[in-house]
């Protein structure tokens, strides 16, 4: 039915042919009655769109010649497959490190949480920066009392973990971490079970029987997803209980634990001091607002209920502890931490992105004044402007399709890299796979990449005729295009050297982490986890176990000194706890409160074996046991706060905390030695005060250190062998030195230094691959130019000279735009970020060198062609 | 839907060219240039149809089943294109002859209300 092109035209010329007919017949003469007949048709190109307007649309007509020129693009481009391939790999890159970048940021900062109506759901803490606490948790008595006051909340969920020794599901007896909740919390929280039924109301109070949901992660990966498991009477500690369902996979904030009981599981929570101490604290709480209340109210009456319980029990908070409350959207809470380090990825990858888009657009315009000739000959054929530009169009289309392409299967590891990285920060990233989205950002990239490109080039027009010339085998360049693909190249080294100071000031920081002292000996250090169960840590007969199997493994070859201690250095921050104490005769001015020092728990030999030298008085001995008098060894900080530069060593301190209170009558304790702080909690150390107690008078040590001549690997499998000798059930964990304990908690920096680093590299690598395009292009079309001046006389290195100079030029202007981009953003991004940092001057003097020299080190190829100019060669081009 | 209504008035105007040629083709088949010949003719010269009108116009009633073009050789043996009346042709040129009745009729009145009061 639908004509095709010949049949409009056989019937136009069938219309001609009998219109002329006509007119003969009526008499006119045949040339006059054809140039009748014409002029009647006008224009018959006209008249043929017309006709075909009524089969075709416009649409379809733009289709087929996009068509057409998409394969007329494929087969110009696979004439220069270098170029192609230059072009397809950069936005590869570019494209891929985005589409990546873009899934882990979606899936962490933007996807919400799968707790029912979870923009309701808030998170409760309490801080008190005077004492540096960041999460102080609540309290029994202090969550009843911000209950019972506020009024915007619909329901509270509270939450607190303890350690089990559980039986019954595993051949073997087993320590979990387990959370412990009242029945209100899963409804808070907004939470489903996968099988079976999860904590309620029906399981609080005290003669409640036993219940525990296991967590979705438990259930799969230890149980494989035992379909049976409900039902099952299992021992937690001494009491029994039974497993009620399997909780849905969701984030595990604040701990990730293996199951979570109701309180009558814990002989702990049902205590008296846990109900009724004010500064017992180990509770987390959430809250769900009531409908169409705001955060902020939630917050104004949260905080206004907390403060009437700060004024109503004042003699438990001290003024300079500056207790407070913060109330946060749970969503927020957990992805804040890893909200600024994605953003300065995503950063990242999009300055990559912008570095890669302009080399590419370079590259085009090289090539498209290479090709003016062809243009300019199609243009003189009647292409028109906008039909030369959808060649150019289709052209970058192609290209752009490919690197996107080729992103996207880049960015399948690349994600898998970064999500491992973010899951440092926070869970959401835990298992995050490339998402569909990462296809569209791809997309929407290349798209708006080709775009971009297609209007880069200039077209050949009726206003600049002189401008193109018919093609010559030469190229010819005008000072605009050079002006335009400097700038192109000198924005990339810009955007470079803002990327490459940034990498750089990472790495010093880690650097200097890595080499800040601890105190410690680390190479030499070998830790061991030896978990107790939870009577087995007070036993007696557990302090015998612990004095043969070290009495053993002193007896290894190479090991110089075992020792035990309550807790590993890092592994273990945030379990020691802080306790208020003060000595014996000192008078605290008015308004002082007592010191809270680390409360530690070790063996005689653990300073020599960590290497802390002791400053005064001796180490523990053999004859501290219980019964014996109670002694503490001090850290100088300690010492100096309490005796200034007095003698310390036969003081007495006496532990003034709640806590310590509870445990008994508060003996004074004498204090036998001096030792050097060390503070093994955190990266940057700061100054701790700490109270070290023995091992045989207190019975807590589960961490086993062992000092080591030579390799210190060596004695992790006999030691394990000599434990399970005396104990065949007792577990040995997590062996390591202490170097590698702190290495890994330097990772994420390690990670962020190395994947900043990557970006920088890439950048680099694409600059510089950017400068040298510019130049060796600058360089072919200067080619009659250098003939010329070597010709007349001119000295090579001259030209060698001057080539080298526009590739510095280019750099160090590139430098100075990077350095004052640079600072600029980082002032701008200070007022967002706390912890932004603008680079010192050794990662940017460091930046700029690297650059410089880079850009040198390309411009030698195009200045050495420059300089070996055929002379004859060079005037016979034009 | 006032859209509608508008839209048809138009086509009605539009549509006049097409009744005129789907009438000149109840004779029997002719060619593009036989038919703006015909109406020329019949209308003593008074309407003249520009062929960049005639052949979109010819197309678009092929497009929509009302003609049937066929390739044919004129008697000066000239290889031309006829089109013919289908069955919805014919259908379609009494709806039109109808609809150009009363527009006939309703302009009459607005041109001349005195006439047609008596």
């Amino acid at each position: 039915m639908r004509p095709d092109e010949r049949e409009l035209d056989d019937e136009i010329r069938g219309h001609l042919a009998l219109s002329v007919q006509d007119r003969i017949e009526r008499g006119q003469d045949p040339a006059a009655a054809r140039r009748d007949a014409l002029a009647e048709l006008g224009y018959v190109g006209d008249l043929r769109e017309s006709i075909r307007r009524v089969w075709y649309s416009r649409a379809f007509d733009a289709v087929t010649a996009l068509g057409r020129d998409l394969r007329f693009a494929l087969r110009s481009l696979s004439r220069s497959r270098g170029f192609s391939l230059t072009v397809v790999l950069t936005l590869a890159l570019g494209i891929g490190a985005n589409a990546a970048i873009f899934s882990v940021v979606r899936a962490v900062l933007l996807r919400p949480l799968v707790n029912r109506d979870e923009d309701r759901l808030i998170y409760i803490r309490q801080s008190a920066p005077g004492i540096g606490q960041a999460d102080m948790t609540f309290s029994v008595p202090e969550v009843q009392d911000l209950t019972s006051q506020a009024s915007t909340i619909a329901a509270f969920g509270d939450f607190s973990t303890v350690d089990f020794a559980l039986t019954g599901l595993h051949e073997e007896p087993r320590i979990v971490h387990a959370g412990v909740v009242s029945g209100s919390f899963f409804d808070v929280m907004g939470l489903r079970p996968v099988l079976g039924r999860l904590i309620t109301a029906q399981d609080d109070g005290p003669n409640a029987a036993g219940v525990a949901v296991l967590t979705y992660r438990f259930w799969t990966t230890t149980l494989n997803s035992d379909p049976h498991v409900v039902g099952k009477a299992i021992r937690l500690g001494q009491r029994t209980a039974t497993i009620v369902g399997v909780l849905e996979p969701s984030i595990p904030y604040p701990a990730d634990t293996e199951l979570i009981a109701n309180i009558v599981t814990s002989p702990h929570h049902m205590g008296a001091l846990m109900r009724t101490n004010r500064s017992h604290r180990m509770t987390e709480l959430f809250g769900r607002l009531k409908p169409g209340v705001t955060l902020e109210q939630a917050r104004a009456d949260l905080t206004a209920a907390h403060a009437a319980m700060l004024k109503a029990h004042a003699e438990s908070y001290s003024a300079r502890a500056h207790v407070q409350l913060s109330v946060t959207r749970l969503r927020d809470q957990i992805v804040s931490p890893a909200r600024t380090v994605l953003l300065v990825l995503l950063a990242a990858a999009a300055v990559v992105f912008l570095i890669a888009v302009s080399n590419v657009a370079n590259l085009i315009l090289a090539r498209s004044v290479r090709r003016e000739g062809e243009l300019a000959i199609r243009a003189a054929l009647g292409a028109g402007t906008a039909a030369l530009r959808r060649t150019l169009l289709a052209e970058s289309l192609v290209l752009c399709c490919l690197g996107a392409l080729f992103g996207v299967l880049l960015a399948q590891p690349f994600v898998t890299l970064v999500a491992r990285y973010a899951a440092r920060f926070s869970v959401r990233a835990v298992g995050i796979t490339v998402d569909s989205s990462v296809v569209w950002v791809g997309a929407a990239l290349a798209l708006a990449a080709a775009l971009l490109l297609a209007f880069v080039p200039r077209l050949p027009s009726a206003k600049s005729p002189a401008g193109l010339g018919v093609p010559t085998g030469s190229i010819s360049m005008t000072p605009a295009t050079r002006r335009r693909l400097r700038v192109f190249a000198t924005s990339q080294i810009a955007f470079s050297f803002v990327l490459l100071a940034g990498a750089g000031m990472l790495v010093t920081t880690l650097v200097r982490m890595q080499e800040t002292r601890t105190g410690y000996d680390l190479r030499r250090v070998v830790v061991f986890d030896v978990p107790l169960s939870a009577p087995a840590a007070t036993d007696p007969k557990t302090l015998e176990f612990f004095k043969e199997a070290m009495r053993r493994v002193a007896q290894l070859p190479g090991v110089r000194g075992v020792s035990i201690a309550m807790t590993a250095p890092w592994r273990d921050a945030g379990a020691i706890p802080l306790m208020q104490v003060t000595a014996e005769g000192y008078s605290p001015e008015n308004g002082e409160e007592n010191p809270h020092a680390k409360f530690r728990i070790v063996a005689p030999g653990l300073f020599d074996v960590l290497g802390v030298p002791l400053i005064a008085g001796r180490d523990f001995s053999d004859r501290d046991v219980d019964g014996s008098e109670p002694v503490v060894i001090i850290s100088e900080s300690v010492a100096r706060r309490f005796f200034g530069t007095g003698e310390a060593v036969n003081r007495r301190i006496v532990w003034t905390d709640p806590l310590a209170r509870m445990m008994g009558p508060a003996r004074p304790q004498r204090i036998v030695g001096v030792v050097a702080d060390v503070d093994d909690e955190n990266v940057v150390p700061s100054q701790t005060m700490a109270v070290y107690r023995p091992v045989a008078q207190m019975g807590i040590a589960e961490r086993l250190f062992v000092r080591v001549d030579g390799d210190p690997h060596s004695v992790i499998a006999p030691v394990t062998r000599i434990i399970r000798d005396l104990s065949p059930e007792q577990p040995v964990e997590r062996a390591a030195t202490l170097e590698e304990i702190r290495s890994q908690l330097l990772a994420p920096e390690r990670v962020n230094a190395f994947v900043i680093s990557g970006f920088a590299g890439i950048a680099l690598l694409i600059a510089v691959v950017g400068v040298a395009g510019v130049l060796a292009f600058s360089v072919s079309a200067r080619t009659r130019e250098f003939g010329v001046r070597l010709a007349i006389g001119s000295d090579p290195r001259d030209l060698l000279r001057r080539v080298l100079s526009e590739g510095a030029r280019i750099a160090i202007v590139g430098i100075l735009a990077g350095a004052a981009g640079g600072y600029l953003i980082g002032r701008v991004a200070a007022r967002f970020f706390v912890d932004a940092q603008v680079p010192g001057a050794l990662p940017a003097a460091a930046a700029a060198a690297v650059l410089v020299a880079a850009a040198l080190t390309v411009s030698l190829v195009p200045a050495a062609r420059a300089s070996h100019v055929d002379v004859l060669q060079a005037l016979r081009t034009e | 839907m006032p859209k509608q209504t508008e839209k048809e008035r138009l086509d009605l105007l539009q549509g006049t060219l097409d009744m005129l040629i789907l009438r000149t083709l109840q004779w029997g088949p002719q060619h593009g240039h036989g038919i703006g010949q015909a109406i020329r003719t019949q209308s003593d010269d008074l309407l003249k149809i520009e062929t960049g009108s005639l052949y979109p116009a010819l197309h678009r009633l092929v497009k929509r089943g009302w003609l049937k073009p066929e390739w044919g050789v004129s008697e000066a043996n000239q290889k031309a294109k006829y089109y013919q009346l289908t069955a919805a042709g014919k259908a379609q040129l009494v709806r039109e002859q109808n609809r150009w009745a009363q527009m006939v009729h309703a302009i009459g009145r607005i041109m001349n209300p005195v006439e047609n009061k008596e």
